[in-house]
């Protein structure tokens, strides 16, 4: 059976080209937008922006590591001050006790001497 | 370089160069592929402005997305479905009574054996509802098989087939009746129902 209808549509249906004027506005707008940075080019691969998620990880574990130094710091100079407050008393218990040694054997001669 | 669309080898060669940043690579491949997407967005949308505008706004997009497309076969595949895809979605957006450019002010195949035959045609094609439209599209320009037009426009293989039987139905019956005289004899002679053929 004659198809006709079939090809008078595939007929009428033929592609059109829109001529070269068409691929010069496409290359174009291409071209712009590789210009434009906020709509670079897909081909190039991208230049990688400075990963900030690293950074701050970074900038964080120093903030520990120098709140770390400082604190162990001031803990030792407190436990060397605490070492040098005890020396201290321990010595002036040593120079009391010997002054009340002294005081004693004092008083202890002259009981004997009475007696 | 000038390249046929259907050409696979050099189209993926096109691919790869154009990938590596190979502008003119580019532009072939718009040069190749520029016929059928411009053709189906003008069909779609009867307006040669709004079709010109849609077909570059296609190939801005695969330029950006060229690197997800696998081969030359997917390539036809892709352009087809974003072409129809973003044409309907224009049809959508479109106000109602917005006036379709005339069948006749649409550019006419110089070699046409019967320019106001296929003008007619044209112009009851785009009476089709959006969907059946791209149907006929798909099988009659762009020569593809019910289960190609099937995958492009992601419907079953049913609808696609019932699509055509209706819409070479009405296009029988319109054009039986606007063709006059001899010529009208002539044509509906020839358009006798056929549908079952043409599936």
């Amino acid at each position: 059976m004659s198809n006709e209808l079939n090809d008078r549509l595939r007929a009428a249906l033929r592609p059109i080209d829109p001529g070269e004027d068409f691929t010069r506005k496409v290359l174009a707008q291409i071209a712009s937008q590789a210009r434009s940075p906020a709509l670079a080019a897909p081909f190039a691969r991208p230049t990688r922006a400075p990963d900030f998620r690293w950074l701050s990880a970074a900038a964080l574990l120093m903030l520990v590591a120098i709140g770390m130094v400082v604190m162990h710091g001031w803990q030792a100079r407190r436990a060397q001050e605490g070492m040098e407050a005890r020396r201290q008393v321990m010595e002036a218990l040593q120079v009391t006790s010997e002054k009340l040694d002294v005081a004693y054997r004092v008083v202890k001669e002259k009981e004997h001497s009475g007696a | 370089l000038y390249v046929n669309e259907n050409d696979a080898g050099a189209n993926e060669e096109l691919m790869t160069r154009a990938l590596a940043g190979e502008a003119a690579a580019f532009g072939s491949l718009v040069r190749a592929h520029q016929g059928s997407v411009y053709s189906l967005a003008l069909r779609m949308l009867s307006d040669r402005y709004e079709a010109e505008d849609l077909a570059q706004e296609v190939f801005l997009g695969l330029h950006h997305n060229l690197s997800s497309v696998e081969s030359a076969a997917h390539l036809g595949f892709w352009l087809r479905k974003v072409t129809l895809n973003r044409a309907i979605d224009r049809l959508r957006r479109r106000r109602p009574d917005r006036p379709l450019e005339e069948a006749s002010s649409v550019p006419c195949d110089p070699t046409d054996s019967d320019p106001l035959l296929q003008r007619r045609l044209r112009a009851l094609l785009a009476q089709l509802a959006p969907a059946p439209r791209a149907v006929v599209l798909l099988r009659y320009q762009e020569d593809l098989n019910p289960n190609e037009i099937a995958r492009t426009l992601n419907m079953s293989i049913n609808t696609v087939k019932s699509h055509l039987k209706r819409s070479l139905a009405t296009l029988r019956e319109r054009i039986g009746s606007t063709v006059h005289g001899e010529r009208r004899r002539t044509v509906l002679g020839s358009f006798s129902d056929d549908t079952g053929s043409l599936i």
